[in-house]
């Protein structure tokens, strides 16, 4: 298990389990869209190429992602919503 | 053909010469029901060619797609990929709306994956037909992933959940879309022309229309020459595809093709607007992409080029208020 930092407290949880990409990079940010500044989503994926994409996505927005753990055959993260 | 009576109502059946159908299916273009051929008479300027367009929004869902739909539709259902599952489609609009209309015509319902760009006229059809729409940016997946995030969003949809939830109509790669314009559009053609068409010109998207009518024209007459329209990198012609900027479908097929024309956004757009008000052709702006090419052919083209005319304009309003300007408006 590799964890990036502490775990951050999460305003909303989206668990995209079985979803291949690009679904849970197209629903995570779709969550991340109507969350308000600094508010955090805990984001559980289980495709592998969530690995590169979910940070990918979030430098992208101009979220943050705040702490992440690879518990091998799950992915977890934490993204701030950063400014709109 | 019959009427059915009963004691309560009187049935009357389709009649396709009297123009009567049972069912808005019945109205699917085939070699004895085509979509009118009609020349154009004053934008088609090259001398030596007889330009005619076939007009595919005449087609009872509006466009050139309800050929590839309806085929897409039945080689699911014969395949049995609708059993306990719904459809999901990429499209940028016109085959996702012959599919919506056809899936529910089926009891089946629709979810497309929508590209960029598309005019909001597309989408809100989309929703009215019952159809879920997911609009999807192009560079949706951010690491290692080519454009046509639509594309890959809905084989996602498809893929995700063990393939449980939905089948991919995937007219991309799926030849049944070759071979809905190989059994009708070529025919018709061949037969609407009393087999005297030279060029045949279409636009990439899919390229079911250029490969199927293609393929069944050549082997009618290997010497028929066929053409297709190519929009630059970048551009704004909705339906139509770069390759150098979207991947080549699987189901294309390069050894059809004579010879590509690429086609820049404005002229396309300003021959849209002279067969608006010349031809009286209320077509989409890539019907006008496939004209320019036409009259693009060269100086020693010779004989009868037929032309698709994919949809009509009355799915673009957004975007010609955009190329008109302040034209048509009061001068004061």
């Amino acid at each position: 298990m590799t964890t990036q930092t502490d775990r951050p407290e999460a305003t909303e949880s989206l668990d995209t389990s079985g979803l291949l990409c690009p679904l849970p990079v197209y629903k995570a940010a779709m969550v991340l869209g109507k969350l308000r500044e600094g508010e955090v989503l805990h984001l559980t994926c289980t495709d592998p190429g969530s690995l590169e994409d979910i940070p990918a996505m979030a430098r992208q927005r101009g979220d943050v992602l705040l702490a992440s753990e690879d518990r091998g055959d799950t992915q977890v993260f934490w993204i701030g919503k950063g400014a709109s | 053909m019959t009427a059915t009576l009963s004691s309560e109502s009187l049935s009357l059946g389709t009649d396709a010469e009297a123009r009567r159908f049972g069912d808005i299916r019945d109205l699917l273009p085939n070699v004895h029901n085509p979509t009118p051929l009609v020349r154009v008479n004053r934008v088609g300027t090259l001398a030596g060619v007889e330009t005619y367009l076939k007009l595919e929004w005449l087609n009872p869902f509006g466009s050139v797609k309800d050929r590839a739909a309806a085929y897409l539709l039945a080689g699911m259902a014969e395949r049995g990929d609708l059993d306990g599952r719904d459809i999901v489609e990429a499209s940028s609009g016109n085959t996702a709306i012959a599919l919506a209309a056809l899936a529910a015509l089926a009891g089946k319902h629709l979810t497309v994956t929508i590209p960029d760009g598309v005019p909001e006229e597309k989408k809100v059809m989309l929703r009215m037909l019952g159809a879920e729409v997911w609009e999807t940016p192009d560079d949706l997946c951010p690491v290692n992933h080519p454009k046509d995030g639509a594309i890959a969003l809905a084989r996602s949809l498809a893929a995700s959940e063990g393939g449980s939830r939905f089948a991919m109509a995937n007219q991309y790669e799926n030849e049944d879309n070759v071979r809905a314009h190989y059994e009708t559009t070529g025919p018709e053609i061949w037969r609407q022309t009393e087999g005297n068409v030279r060029y045949f010109v279409a636009g990439l998207g899919t390229t079911g229309t250029i490969t199927g009518t293609g393929r069944y024209l050549k082997e009618r007459d290997p010497s028929i020459r066929v053409i297709a329209v190519e929009p630059h990198k970048g551009h704004r012609l909705p339906g139509l595809k770069s390759f150098k900027e979207a991947k080549e479908p699987g189901i294309l097929d390069w050894d059809i093709i004579d010879e590509v024309i690429h086609v820049a956004d404005q002229p396309a757009y300003e021959i849209t607007k002279r067969l608006h008000r010349e031809e009286g052709l209320i077509v989409g702006p890539s019907t006008g992409a496939v004209v320019h090419a036409i009259n693009q052919l060269g100086d020693t083209a010779r004989g009868i080029a037929v032309g698709i005319s994919p949809d009509s304009g009355s799915k673009y309003s957004s975007y010609f208020s955009d190329v008109l300007g302040d034209d048509g408006l009061p001068k004061i």
